[in-house]
């Protein structure tokens, strides 16, 4: 049944095709190479490349630059501030989404709405500015 | 949304926005004073606007919420045990070094989640009631946060409570499975079209169930209450006791009213079997307690036992006697928090019973008001405990329900037992005690003894002339 | 793939997450399980979603039924990542004052 070309989505034929799982055989193809390609390339590599452990070549690789301590030290508590308050701006873009869909049935009582959210965010964030959270030099 | 629903919402509104203002207070660095004055000032703006909104119920908005009588009885509640809670706020926490602003915004936020609860028809409103509730609950149990005692408390309540609301979700996703609806008149509709036998809509309600029992600390799920009582700030301690319990109880009891728990055997017979063990257990644990906060844990344990004997006959008297029931414990309770914040001090709450031996003898006043409010708690006469015992005991024995009525009163009588002897450690000698520490601030010290006072008065005002409160009940209640 | 493909994986992920809660002792493993319990929900309602749509599509065409389920998931998304924030903090303030993550140091609350 495979005419088209092997990695190329195949025609579709009529509506009740669009959601027939064998449309994604193509991208399920493609995924086994690339992982297949990768796995021989890394595989290749170390069975074909010489092997001479010295005390340099064992050492963590650190991009070149000279290991000095414990990686495992406290972190300033800065990077959590600021990773938690990502963490929650970040995810109230999920709520424009579905606005920036509906926007034109939603009218001008969407629009409203949408501006009360902003607005409580704007007072969140002043509040966080002005306490200094995002200070990062102290 | 028209004019009317916008009207209605009115009180939640504003107490949505209280919290906004007191974060922009704060971003604008004002002192602790003022935002307290704010804070109760706006808390009364939404008293004010209850009482107006009382003549245009019931209104519905669609699909999320219901505001008729019964949500405005338990936002009143709701608000009137906050508006007490935020005015001990204020000498327990200047007391102490922490900054105490952010506090009120998370106390408003989780009344806002708390009143919610009070007015939600749906599960989506049910869900974000209940974390906007239990997610500031969470800040603010941990508030004091260089104690070691508040964290604990603070990291325990969280890693369960985030697994409750977990499964409370899972329940909700199974019953969506079974009726495909999450509108609790429409989930009322199809289980009285014959739905709702499934095994994954009744363990769905299971889950649901285990949830509200934790929420509620009934006793499979009650290992929280005491360690989070112990460990959390007085205040929010007294808030966790009233405010919280009020309003989830408010949707457990607006769900089973709209779907009609009566019809279903199986559900009444899990409730009576963790009504009755709720009030067996917490009252024997609560006998051999030596720290006041965690005895006031287990007994409310027992009482919210009792106050499921009322929810179990699903009539409106029994209606009527929990939502009497919850009026009479959130004063008891708050009068009792109230002397434990007055005679804390900076190092120390003051929840080892210890202290309290021979306060009659230093502080007459304040050992008056507690003893009132522990008397209320064990159901004396002539206090408001005792009424609503009688009231609940009604409800029960008009709807034959033999079994819990009768561990309704002999758990009461183990009750009293320990009520008595912290009663009777306030009256005996007095040791010599090191000086009482300076209160920080005589204006709110004072106007925080004259409330407990006219919470102890009140105590015994419902205990003598309970027809001041009932009727208006009774005509709140049918306005639906 | 049947609705009950859905519900067996559901289930999974929310067991998984049930034992990380239980046996773990690392709060922020702990974390990491109840965020997973938190999604083995999500799928389970958009699964559900799917099939009330399904099913009244039949009747109705224009239906818009099951549209409820995925709106839940957008707040649940939401709450999780409010919860997680408050969390992270308090787990922070944990480590400051016992330094470890461990939730088994937590027993000092005692009568």
């Amino acid at each position: 049944m495979i005419h088209y070309f092997i990695l190329q989505a195949g025609p579709v034929s009529s509506v009740s095709d669009t959601n027939n799982s064998f449309n994604y055989f193509p991208i399920a193809i493609q995924l086994i190479f690339a992982i297949a390609f990768v796995a021989i390339m890394m595989g290749v590599t170390h069975w074909l490349g010489p092997k001479r452990a010295t005390e340099e070549k064992l050492e963590n690789f650190e991009s070149g630059i000279e290991i000095r301590g414990n990686a495992r030290q406290p972190m300033a508590v800065k990077y959590f501030l600021v990773a938690i308050l990502f963490v929650l701006f970040d995810v109230e873009v999920i709520f424009f989404y579905p606005y920036a869909v509906n926007f034109r049935e939603l009218g001008w009582e969407g629009f409203m709405a949408v501006l009360m959210f902003v607005g409580f965010f704007l007072a969140g964030f002043y509040y966080i500015f002005k306490k200094g959270a995002l200070n990062w030099e102290d | 949304m028209n004019e009317l629903q916008f009207k209605a919402l009115l009180p939640y509104s504003l107490l949505a926005t209280a919290s906004i203002i007191v974060i922009l207070l704060i971003a604008f660095r004002r002192n602790h004073f003022m935002i307290q004055v704010v804070g109760f000032l706006l808390m009364c703006g939404v008293i004010f606007a209850l009482v107006q909104v009382r003549p245009l119920l019931p209104v519905a908005i669609p699909p999320l919420f219901q505001i008729d009588g019964f949500a405005l009885l338990f936002t009143g509640l709701i608000i009137g045990s906050v508006a007490i809670v935020g005015l001990f706020s204020y000498i327990y926490f200047e007391a102490r070094e922490e900054n105490p602003k952010e506090y009120y915004i998370l106390l408003f936020l989780s009344t806002l989640g708390s009143a919610i609860l009070a007015i939600s028809n749906h599960f989506v409103s049910f869900f974000l009631g209940l974390e906007i509730l239990s997610v500031s609950l969470y800040g603010l149990i941990a508030y004091l946060r260089n104690r070691n005692h508040a964290v604990e408390a603070g990291m325990k309540y969280l890693v369960l409570a985030a697994l409750t609301s977990a499964f409370l979700l899972f329940g909700m996703a199974l019953v969506y499975m079974d009726t495909g609806t999450m509108s609790f008149p429409e989930i009322a509709q199809k289980l009285s079209a014959g739905g709702g036998s499934s095994v994954l809509f009744v363990m769905g309600m299971g889950f649901i169930v285990v949830a509200v029992g934790f929420k509620l600390a009934l006793v499979p799920f009650h290992l929280w209450a005491a360690d989070v009582y112990q460990g959390a700030p007085v205040p929010v301690t007294a808030f966790i006791a009233t405010v919280s319990k009020i309003g989830v109880f408010a949707i457990l009891l607006r769900f089973s009213l709209d779907v009609n728990l009566q019809n279903f055997p199986l559900a009444i017979d899990i409730f009576a079997i963790i009504a009755i063990a709720s009030m067996i257990i917490g009252n024997l644990l609560a006998l051999r307690q030596a720290n006041l906060k965690r005895l006031l844990a287990y007994s409310s344990i027992a009482h919210l036992g009792y106050l499921l004997v009322a929810f179990l006959p699903g009539n409106m008297a029994g209606v009527e006697a929990a939502v009497f029931y919850l009026l009479a414990y959130s004063i008891t309770l708050l009068s009792a928090f109230g002397i434990i914040t007055m005679l804390s001090t900076r190092k120390k709450d003051a929840d080892d019973v210890e202290i309290y031996r021979g306060l009659f003898w230093k502080k007459p006043l304040m050992a008056l008001v507690l003893t009132i409010a522990l008397l209320s708690l064990a159901g004396i006469p002539l206090t408001a405990g005792f009424i609503a015992k009688f009231y609940v005991l009604g409800a029960g024995i008009q709807s034959q329900l033999v079994l819990p009525v009768i561990v309704l009163v002999v758990t009461s009588v183990i009750g009293l037992y320990y009520y008595l002897r912290v009663i009777s450690v306030m009256f005996a000698a007095p040791v010599p005690a090191e000086a009482w520490e300076k209160t920080v601030s005589p204006l709110f010290y004072n106007s925080t003894y004259i409330a407990l006072v006219i919470l102890a008065l009140a105590l015994v005002a419902l205990g003598v002339f309970p027809g001041l409160v009932v009727e208006d009940i009774r005509t709140l209640l049918t306005v639906r | 793939m049947t609705i009950n493909h859905y519900i067996f994986l559901s289930v999974a992920l929310f067991c998984i997450g049930i034992v990380g809660v239980l046996t773990r002792r690392n709060a922020i493993v702990i974390f990491m399980s109840v965020e997973l319990m938190l999604n083995a929900v999500n799928i389970l309602l958009v699964a559900f979603s799917k099939m009330h749509y399904l099913a009244a599509k039949i009747i109705n065409p224009a239906t818009q039924a099951g549209i409820e389920g995925q709106l839940f998931v957008f707040f649940i998304m939401v709450v999780a990542a409010a919860e997680v924030s408050v969390g992270l903090a308090i787990i922070v303030m944990m480590y400051r004052n016992i330094h470890s993550v461990d939730v088994n140091f937590l027993n000092r609350l005692k009568h």
